[in-house]
């Protein structure tokens, strides 16, 4: 009996002694997210750089997207926030950044030499200081099924006229023109209005002249974009008002609806689903010959202060950042695209499909992002009620306009 | 020192739930009212701001519209429960009081069963059967008279209505178990005395009956009410954290979950001060109401 005793007694110390010593050769990162989808394709990039980096191992750990934000904040709060982690872009960002729980990374020289001042820019706070190395971009547009626009013989439209005038004959036809609806609000404001509302407020110049005072939120162009989001009314599924944005994925992958507003993000969903048909991407149509495209940055990644391990974390960013790293992300994620001044060549045909769009056409963000977020009522929460009380006829076009408008005035200065 | 120790032995045997309860329920409720007096960035609530927060819900139009209107969806969600679920609770125990045998269990598992799901099965199950693409209710709907076939779950009039039923449909079970347990505990002898004096079903009912479940009804009404003001998963699952259409299904437990858990979509930062203002309302809506409901149903007796 004592024997067994001391044998047990002997491994367990044997144990203790060796793992205490492996870790402290062994640095392990942990790496916060909100792409809870991306967990699988996400190890594999960091697979390829333990390869390289043995004595460091990153483990990435996302939460699921609609508590990030908060579960994050308490995390650094209460001090167990983990070492590196996907930073939002503008406001929400900058605000975690003023509170401390973000390094500042100006006088990291990877920065400059990859990333040009523009990509920068989504995550440089008030005092210019950068606060996360921007990371990956989505793009904008109308995912087709090319199997209904050839039997209908339809081209791709480019103006909002031609698009009504496709829409109505894809319903004559007897299918759905557009997937979108309604029971996931967020599908209306985000893939659809921020979608198509730099072809109607003339991209990102136009946006700044509402933020210098120069337009009101309730111009013709405004009223224009309401209009349009009207338009849309008779083209989407019936009983739109309780279809969420898995259902109209699921009418678009089933080939029972021609087309459907969208992100570059539901790329490899699309490509998982659908076999029956050929399908692909158009520019959002424009009310004039002008189109842009919403180019959007998404995620870029900050460091934790408190961590103990800033060195490291610094190396696995700049191999990221890097050619080998950048590829392999722009390989495993389709659809999301490095924000590099020398980006990577992506070997995913839908990917180089979205990313062809941008030739040719401006680009700029969602139109709410840089500085309508941070008040209440935020420009986001203004559009989303105004767009949802159009197309279930509560307001005109003008009406939904004006109370974008005058929703902004309670705390937004150019609004005022 | 015998009789001291028998005296207070009670004490220790009594320490542990006292512990517990002290730990997770007297302290979280004490202090979510003590931040409810306070603000700050995130969840570090470091400013006191005395009942201003009470006041921004109450008073502050951007912030008060919401407030009252998942106050008022409450009560509707609360009142289908009351007219519908308890209701039929009462009719289907006085049913299955009648049936006896093999029947009389089928039918009360067949009453008893939707309880036992999950409210986010309940949820999506329901979603899916009412989908305007898709959903068998639809079809159905649609050939007895396309006019039926409305997307119930979209439309801001009949959203909460719709929502209130299926949750009714799910939880019906329970007041009906209740209430049979108390039927079948009314002595025999009082059916019998009526059956000789020939009264009807219906004055069987009216006046042996309801009059002895009465303070079961109270029971049932606490239950209803306790379950109704703290509800949140069945209009998270089946219309989304902003209680949509245009919050015409927000209740109380999800503008509590939005305004102080998780935050406004996209920004997602939660205003921990007002949620946890909007708690102890709740808290003590909940202490006015049981304590309403128990003077009334006590005064019967």
């Amino acid at each position: 009996m004592s024997r067994i005793l001391q044998i047990t007694l002997v491994v367990l110390a044997l144990f203790f002694f060796l793992s205490a010593g492996g870790q402290e050769e062994k640095v392990t990162l942990e790496m916060g997210s909100w792409r809870t989808d991306d967990t699988e394709k996400m190890n594999e990039v960091i697979a390829l750089f333990e390869a390289e980096y043995p004595e460091i191992s990153v483990s990435f750990e996302p939460t699921n997207p609609p508590d990030y934000n908060a579960s994050l904040r308490l995390r650094l709060e209460s001090g167990t926030g983990p070492d590196i982690f996907y930073a939002r872009s503008y406001a929400t960002g900058v605000q975690l950044y003023e509170d401390g729980f973000m390094l500042a990374l100006n006088d990291w020289d990877v920065l400059d030499q990859t990333y040009a001042d523009g990509a920068q820019g989504p995550w440089t706070s008030g005092d210019g200081s950068v606060f996360a190395m921007p990371f990956l971009a989505v793009s904008h547009g109308v995912y087709y099924n090319q199997d209904i626009f050839e039997e209908l013989n339809l081209s791709i439209p480019t103006t909002w006229d031609e698009f009504i005038s496709v829409a109505q004959t894809i319903k004559d036809a007897g299918y759905i023109p557009v997937a979108n609806a309604l029971a996931d609000q967020w599908d209306i404001t985000e893939v659809v209005f921020m979608n198509i509302a730099p072809n109607f407020i003339g991209g990102q110049e136009g946006r700044e002249a509402y933020d210098n005072s120069e337009r009101t939120f309730n111009d013709e162009y405004v009223v224009s974009l309401f209009e349009a989001i009207d338009s849309l009314q008779p083209f989407l599924p019936n009983g739109y008002e309780a279809i969420g944005y898995n259902d109209s994925k699921a009418l678009f992958q089933l080939g029972d609806a021609a087309m459907m507003f969208d992100g570059s993000w539901t790329i490899k969903e699309h490509e998982d689903a659908i076999d029956a048909f050929k399908w692909g991407i158009f520019a959002p149509p424009s009310p004039t010959d002008e189109q842009y495209i919403t180019f959007h940055p998404d995620n870029g990644i900050a460091i934790n202060p408190a961590t103990d391990h800033p060195q490291e974390a610094k190396l696995f960013l700049e191999w990221l950042a890097g050619d080998a790293g950048s590829k392999a992300v722009a390989d495993q994620l389709p659809g999301f695209f490095p924000m590099k001044s020398n980006p990577p060549v992506l070997n995913n045909a839908y990917s180089n499909e979205f990313l062809g769009l941008n030739k040719g056409r401006g680009l700029d963000v969602r139109w709410t992002w840089p500085s309508m977020m941070e008040g209440n009522p935020s420009g986001y929460q203004l559009i989303q009620e105004a767009s949802v009380a159009v197309l279930t006829d509560r307001a005109t076009p003008t009406e939904a306009a004006n109370s974008f408008q005058d929703g902004l005035a309670l705390w937004y200065a150019p609004a005022q | 020192m015998k009789l001291l120790q028998r005296q207070s032995s009670w004490f220790f045997y009594f320490l542990p739930a006292l512990i517990i309860y002290i730990v997770f329920t007297i302290f979280p409720i004490a202090n979510s009212l003590r931040m409810s007096f306070f603000q700050g960035s995130g969840f570090n609530l470091d400013t006191f701001v005395g009942f201003e927060n009470y006041r921004r819900l109450f008073f502050d139009p951007l912030i008060s519209e919401n407030f009252w209107n998942a106050f008022g969806n409450t009560w509707v969600f609360f009142l289908v429960h009351m007219l519908v679920q308890n209701t039929l609770g009462i009719l289907f125990a006085n049913l299955l009081l009648a049936q006896t045998g093999k029947w009389g269990s089928f039918y009360r598992t067949m009453i008893f069963l939707p309880s036992t799901l999950a409210i986010l099965v309940t949820g999506f199950l329901w979603k899916l059967l009412l989908n305007p693409q898709w959903g068998v209710i639809t079809m159905i709907a649609a050939a007895i008279h396309p006019e039926l076939a409305q997307p119930w779950l979209g439309n801001s009039e009949s959203a909460l209505i719709t929502i209130s039923l299926i949750s009714s449909w799910q939880w019906v079970g329970i007041p009906t178990m209740i209430f049979l347990a108390s039927l079948q505990s009314i002595p025999n002898d009082l059916f019998e005395a009526a059956a000789i004096d020939g009264v009807t079903w219906w004055q069987v009912f009216w006046y042996i009956k309801l009059p002895l479940v009465r303070p079961i009804i109270g029971v049932v009404a606490i239950l209803t009410f306790t379950g109704n003001f703290n509800a949140f998963d069945i209009v998270f699952a089946m219309a989304g954290i902003n209680g949509g259409p245009v919050y015409s299904t927000d209740i109380l437990g999800t503008y509590f979950y939005r305004i102080g858990i998780a935050g406004e979509h996209p920004v997602g930062i939660p205003n921990v001060g007002l949620g946890a203002t909007v708690a102890s309302l709740v808290f003590l809506f909940l202490f006015l109401g049981v304590m309403l409901i128990r003077v009334f149903t006590r005064e019967r007796n």
